[in-house]
């Protein structure tokens, strides 16, 4: 660890260790006493940008049968067995993979090893018609709780066409069309199994209350016997022009609450210092309740209900920057568009101040805190950086490199990416006037972030 | 073709070791100088500490009139104090990498910090400073008033609050605080100024009917001379703790859809009261509701999603509204929420009274209960790895004035507690026929197939 901003910072003290099996399967194992559970992670290097014409939302259909059963394991089995020891699990889709994961009592910790391999190496003798066809409408019904029946629900994968053109493995999200979920059939869930679902093309880690030697005598016992296998085609090439060349513009009428303005800027690849800035410079003008947007557009102008920046990171294809404004009372979205120009253009020529770095850079430490504070949050990282950048390690040192970015490089990035040239912008206007007497403060669960599919809705208890 | 099971080697399912020992944290408490009860917990490695304050300030304490005067109080804690202009407030708290929220419910008022422990004396610093000195400057207030009025519109959109705003208004005394949004409607946050947010904070917010929880990393702390240091200055006089209300409600069996044409998914909420957290069927009341709805393998998504198809999952919980010192009118709330496709709303319906009907005459199976005891007491040590999950529980604990080892023994409650009575509590908790049935959905196509299944008269109210 080279920075010093917080000496006691966890990270420092993380140690993983790196082994591969004969099959080719890489596992990543680090121990931590503090707390008697142990996580197990398993990344597969396959997403949606792996998903062909016709056959979008494939890899996330296709999560959803990884539970439905294997050689050893019936029906439901999955959830039931690792809930009934007392453990917790999902799976995720985005573009770049899909992960599976339980977080386990520590003393249950060889079950979840079983029963990640027995799906690894034998799903397609349990996967049949008719838990394609159930899944195939679990999956419709949750493209339409999460996105079609909410307001302003497809605006990410809107959003995402336009930054990524067609063709392009990332123009469509995880979550695919209806029609294309409609036309999957087994033999199309067959033939991505045998192609992606291989060790040597997975990660396992394991991470928390472990004995390290008989947690990889486990993993060689039940994972070792099953074969690797070649043939997974290259990804299509996700290499796009650094700046999209010139301004998009979508305009959406329908029945929202609100007018909005959202766009996207393609942003340097994750993984890459250029990326570390880029975030910096999308936390000072958009992260948090002292960035630049919010104090501007909804403390100064007041012409904002909520202002704000995120950034999908992406290794195989340009990251994105992306800004979400929702309009207050009747103001009109050229208002608020000329004030964010206004401010992209000043921050581009200025760069931070001390300050707002020292910000921007202690609030990105306390998420890297919050990640790494829980043994399933470091199995994820852990295997994020295997799979993605070949080196695990790099997940104990992300933090150190956020801090080490300057207020040049972090205005050089704003200067370079967040133009108007780079913007694709997508324009929400109200088609009937919202009207009703009040709001309650309901509670729900809300879904995974955006990109992400889930295999199960949010849990609690 | 040859599938790769066919070379595996299978290995019989691997039977776990001995359980680690794990208990639910249990506090240390102090009293400060100015009356602040505390409670302090060590985390060893949880980095980012969790911060709770608990203000004596309940929704039922706002004026006639002014519902969401406490919403707007509470968001005005992080808007500028004595010392720091809103923007500078906002900046020195992100200095530290800390986030602080405040929020107002049926309980009372709630402050939430989480910051790297290497900034916590910083942070609490900053907290100290809203709690003793919040500006309520006018010109703040107006914006958290116009942001406020500005967001009721996104929230009436959202299907599953405009279900829960609906239910409240249905199960609850038209006039009682608990039937009305909890951060007010239009026609009321219109009505709060500065003047009336000061008033509420003042009348309400006082070290000595205040509880703060602080949980984390504290190596190389002395909690309570930093808290001492800290929000000891905030200082207010003596008051008795306000009392708490008695909650009533109406679960005659009756159905209400909100209408949202062309929808295609129906938002359901299936709801009525129930006993708070000191009833002693509580613990039973948690396994069999789980049972019934709490994951996908449970019985209803057994058979909405798993089976059918007709979710993406549908759940079942207990949420407690508000709990009496003596454990005196308290009451949770215990609902069946979930989204189906409209073209099966009235099926799904009818399946789910069905699985209910079923419950009430088979009962839960010894397996279903087993599993349901293994799941909620297994997971306790996932759940409670970081500091803010402990906190949130502590405070929790606080709020519904339970003894701080309420968590740590409910799980042996749980443990101890048996098929019959889990069945006995979950049947008890969801009577078929004493459910009100919320759909926000597209009326023109639900509301004859609804209104067929006899689940009790049908309203149809605009979006």
């Amino acid at each position: 660890m080279g920075h010093t901003a917080t000496p006691q910072a966890r990270s420092g003290g993380l140690k993983a260790t790196e082994h591969r099996l004969a099959n080719g399967l890489r596992v990543v194992l680090s121990e931590d006493h503090l707390t008697p559970v142990a996580a197990v992670c398993l990344w597969y290097d396959v997403g949606s940008r792996h998903e062909v014409k016709g056959r979008t939302g494939l890899a996330h259909l296709f999560e959803h049968l990884m539970f439905q059963g294997s050689a050893n394991v019936h029906g439901n089995g999955h959830f039931e067995l690792v809930q009934g020891a007392g453990g917790s699990l999902n799976g995720t889709t985005s573009f770049e993979r899909t992960n599976y994961f339980e977080t386990m009592p520590a003393h249950q910790l060889e079950l979840a090893l079983w029963l990640e391999a027995d799906r690894m190496g034998s799903l397609l003798t349990a996967l049949d018609e008719e838990s394609l066809e159930n899944q195939r409408d679990v999956v419709k019904n949750e493209r339409r709780q999460r996105y079609d029946n909410v307001p302003y629900g497809t605006a990410f994968e809107r959003l995402v066409a336009m930054a990524y053109p067609d063709g392009h493995p990332y123009h469509h999200t995880p979550i695919g069309s209806m029609a294309d979920l409609d036309a999957a059939s087994l033999e199309d869930a067959r033939a991505f199994f045998r192609t992606y679902y291989a060790p040597n093309n997975a990660v396992l880690s394991v991470v928390g209350d472990i004995d390290p030697e008989q947690t990889l005598a486990w993993v060689e016992k039940y994972f070792g016997s099953i074969p690797g296998h070649d043939g997974k085609p290259a990804p299509r090439d996700g290499s796009l022009p650094e700046v999209i060349g010139g301004q998009l513009r979508e305009v959406v009428e329908e029945e929202v609450p609100s007018r909005a303005l959202m766009s996207v800027f393609r942003l340097p690849h994750d993984g890459t210092r250029e990326a570390d800035a880029a975030d910096l410079a999308l936390t000072v003008l958009g992260g948090g309740e002292s960035s630049r947007l919010y104090n501007r557009l909804v403390r100064r102008d007041r012409s904002a209900v909520a202002a704000g920046f995120g950034m999908l990171r992406l290794a195989g294809a340009p990251s994105l920057g992306w800004l979400d404004v929702k309009a207050s009372g009747g103001v009109e979205v050229p208002v608020i568009e000329a004030a964010v120009d206004e401010e992209l253009a000043r921050f581009a020529q200025e760069g931070p101040t001390p300050e707002e770095m020292e910000r921007a850079q202690a609030q990105i430490e306390r998420e890297w805190l919050d990640r790494l504070g829980t043994v399933a949050g470091r199995a994820d990282e852990l295997c994020r950086y295997a799979v993605l950048f070949g080196d695990p390690q790099l997940a104990f040192t992300a933090v150190g490199r956020v801090l080490e970015v300057t207020a040049d490089e972090v205005r050089a990035q704003a200067a370079a990416r967040l133009r108007p040239d780079n913007r694709a912008v997508l324009v929400y206007e109200p088609t009937a006037p919202a009207e009703g007497p009040a709001g309650e403060a309901g509670d729900e669960a809300a879904g995974g972030e955006a990109g992400e599919e889930n295999e199960a809705k949010g849990e609690d208890a | 073709m040859t599938d790769t099971a066919a070379t595996m080697t299978f290995h019989p399912q691997p039977q776990g070791g001995p359980p680690r020992p794990w208990d639910f944290p249990a506090p240390e408490r102090a009293v400060l100088g100015n009356g602040l009860t505390v409670l302090h917990c060590h985390r060893p490695g949880q980095q980012v500490v969790a911060v709770e304050v608990l203000l004596d300030a309940p929704l039922d304490a706002e004026p006639e009139g002014l519902d969401g005067v406490a919403t707007i109080a509470a968001r005005a804690l992080n808007e500028g104090t004595a010392r720091h202009s809103a923007e500078e407030f906002a900046a020195e708290l992100e200095r530290c990498g800390a986030t602080m929220d405040a929020h107002a419910d049926h309980p009372g008022m709630r402050v939430s910090l989480e910051v790297p422990a290497s900034r916590l004396e910083r942070a609490l610093g900053l907290l100290a400073d809203a709690l003793r000195t919040p500006a309520f400057d006018r010109a703040e207030i107006e914006r958290l008033v116009g942001n406020r009025l500005d967001e009721i519109p996104h929230e009436l959109a959202n299907p599953a609050r405009r279900a829960a705003m609906a239910l409240y208004k249905e199960l609850f005394p038209a006039g009682s605080r608990i039937s009305r949004p909890r951060q007010g409607t239009a026609e009321s946050v219109a009505r709060i100024d500065a003047d009336a947010a000061r008033a509420f904070y003042t009348a309400h917010a006082r070290p000595s009917t205040s509880t703060l929880v602080l949980v984390g990393d504290l190596t190389g702390t002395d909690p309570v001379a930093l808290l001492e240091r800290t929000v000891g200055e905030w200082s207010g006089g003596a008051a008795q703790p306000r009392p708490v209300p008695a909650i009533t409600s109406d679960d005659a069996g009756r159905v209400v859809i909100v209408d949202r044409p062309g929808a295609v998914q129906t938002q359901l909420l299936i709801g009525r009261t129930g006993p708070d957290r000191h009833d002693a069927v509580w613990p039973a009341q948690v396994l069999g509701t789980y049972c019934l709805g709490g994951t996908l393998t449970s019985r209803l998504d057994r058979v909405l999603r798993e089976e059918k198809g007709y979710t993406y999952g549908v759940r079942a919980f207990g949420q407690v509204l508000r709990s009496g010192p003596d454990g005196a009118g308290g009451a949770s709330m215990l609902a069946i929420s979930g989204s189906v496709a409209t073209e099966v709303t009235a099926p799904a319906l009818e399946d789910a009274w069905q699985v209910l009907r079923t419950l009430a005459e088979e009962g839960l199976t010894d397996d279903e209960r087993d599993v349901a005891v293994q799941n909620l007491v297994g997971v306790a040590p996932l759940k409670y790895e970081t500091a803010a999950a402990v906190a949130d529980t502590l405070a929790d604990q606080v709020e519904q004035h339970l003894p701080d080892d309420f968590q740590a023994r409910l799980y042996a409650r749980m443990a101890s507690t048996g098929t019959v009575e889990a069945t006995a509590a979950v049947v008890n908790a969801f009577p078929t026929d004493r459910l009100v049935v919320v759909l926000v959905g597209d009326a023109a196509r639900i509301e004859e197939p609804v209104t067929a299944l006899g689940l009790g008269p049908v309203r149809v109210v605009r979006g």
